[in-house]
């Protein structure tokens, strides 16, 4: 038997075990398994996630990130943020998910998101912004992440052979399955995602912002300002992890065209929360 | 000594009150000839023509829009046809902040780390994180309902609009 078709029965067998456990409807899976074995991630697409796993998968990735890096002990900001998170989050694909948002302790510039909807930003950003529009646009880009699932789809492509395996050799429990599943401490999030990835985010962003009333070049206007950062320290990871803002810039320029010319926001500079 | 102090909560004062503004007398070069318009529209007068290269002193910004001057002319250009440049911004705190990490550590939270490098969050500290369930709840209790966004949102006089999502142009240049 040839490799490739013993990863795929083995994700076979992993994707069975997730959709027996939600009562799925095996006949059907069955039938959209058989008519789509050529890919091993579209085998991981066999049914996907249920939210609730997602969710679970989420919250140890937050848990871990917050282990590395606390929250910025400031309810008020805390708050803020999450109800600007939220309001843009409800214009997604995704209204309904229990989305959270939070900043933490780090000089670096960067944020995060794990699926599920856990969504992260460092002080070192935070202090960058200048209004919520900019706020706004740097929470849609991670919420597209969210939305098209991007962080799911690594775990899936890299993770989903191996837990197969372990899965039906050992029937784990909830918990250490996830654990399994996702590894040691919050690697996930610093890894990097296909460059394709980020200019879809890029390009959910600038929508996403818009339809919330906000000025869409908010993203755009942080990204200048990460651009000639240079090579600072602090935006290393992501430097690393992300397209240069020059090339992000370039992709948006390109796909907004002229879409926007004619689409007036709010950049609420007066009410944005200045970070203590 | 007095004077350097008063000097400096001046110099603050003035940043504070630019920051809404924040690009105001930064420098810029344009990324791609584009035109020079009289306002911060499509349709607006063509005042003069910008070539890629060109420096230009970014005076406002206004949706898509910089408003610049430039050996060229002032007016209205594209934003996304300019490259910022200069200095990066000072943070609130009066600290440039490429170096604000130096001396701070994780300042602000009562863990203050003494640190001698910028306190960052490298792949080898999200490797070695662990698990904190604590702060995970105390994450998960600031959430916002979807109803609460939406009072947030009308306060701020935020109306939502329909709009597509972009098509794929097949990334950057």
């Amino acid at each position: 038997m040839n490799s490739t078709v013993v990863k795929l029965l083995a994700g076979l067998g992993m994707a069975l075990c997730l959709v027996t456990a939600h009562g799925f409807d095996l006949g059907q899976e069955l039938k959209k398994a058989a008519s789509g074995l050529q890919k091993p991630e579209q085998l991981a697409g066999l049914g996907g996630y249920s939210e609730e796993e997602e969710v679970a998968i989420g919250r140890q990735i937050a848990g871990s990130l917050l282990g590395a890096a606390p929250l910025v002990k400031d309810k008020l900001l805390q708050k803020y943020v999450n109800n600007v998170g939220r309001w843009v989050a409800s214009q997604s694909e995704r209204p309904d998910l229990a989305w959270h948002f939070g900043v933490i302790e780090s000089d670096d510039i960067n944020a995060f998101a794990a699926p599920g909807g856990y969504i992260f930003i460092t002080r070192g950003l935070y202090r960058l912004l200048d209004d919520e529009a900019e706020l706004a646009g740097v929470l849609a880009h991670e919420i597209g992440h969210v939305v098209r699932k991007h962080h799911l789809k690594i775990l899936q492509q890299s993770k989903l052979v191996d837990l197969g395996g372990k899965l039906l050799a050992k029937q784990a429990g909830g918990d250490e399955r996830v654990r399994n599943l996702v590894g040691g401490g919050a690697e996930i999030v610093a890894r990097s995602l296909d460059k394709s990835a980020e200019f879809e985010a890029d390009r959910i962003a600038v929508v996403l912002a818009a339809r919330a009333g906000y000025d869409a070049f908010g993203l755009p206007g942080v990204l200048q300002e990460i651009g000639h950062a240079g090579s600072d320290s602090s935006v290393a990871l992501l430097f690393k992890t992300h397209p240069h803002p020059d090339e992000r810039l370039a992709g948006l320029d390109d796909a907004m065209g002229s879409r926007f010319d004619g689409v007036k926001g709010l950049a609420l500079a007066g009410r944005f929360y200045r970070i203590k | 000594m007095m004077s350097t102090t008063r000097c400096c909560c001046i110099w603050l004062a003035a940043l504070l009150l630019a920051m809404p503004i924040a690009h105001a007398g930064e420098n810029g070069v344009t990324i791609k000839a584009d035109e020079l318009k009289a306002e911060p529209f499509r349709d607006a007068k063509t005042v003069g023509a910008l070539a890629a290269g060109d420096k230009v002193e970014i005076l406002k910004k206004d949706g898509g829009w910089l408003q610049i001057k430039s050996a060229k002319g002032n007016g209205w250009v594209r934003m996304l046809s300019v490259r910022r440049g200069g200095a990066r911004k000072t943070a609130a705190g009066g600290e440039l902040a490429g170096l604000a990490g130096l001396a701070s550590g994780r300042a602000g939270t009562g863990r203050v780390v003494a640190t001698t490098g910028i306190r960052g969050l490298d792949e080898e500290e999200l490797k070695a994180a662990k698990y904190d369930e604590t702060e995970l709840k105390l994450a998960e209790s600031y959430s916002t309902s979807r109803a609460a966004a939406q009072k947030f949102a009308a306060k701020g006089k935020l109306v939502a609009r329909s709009m597509d999502y972009l098509p794929d142009t097949g990334e950057a240049r």
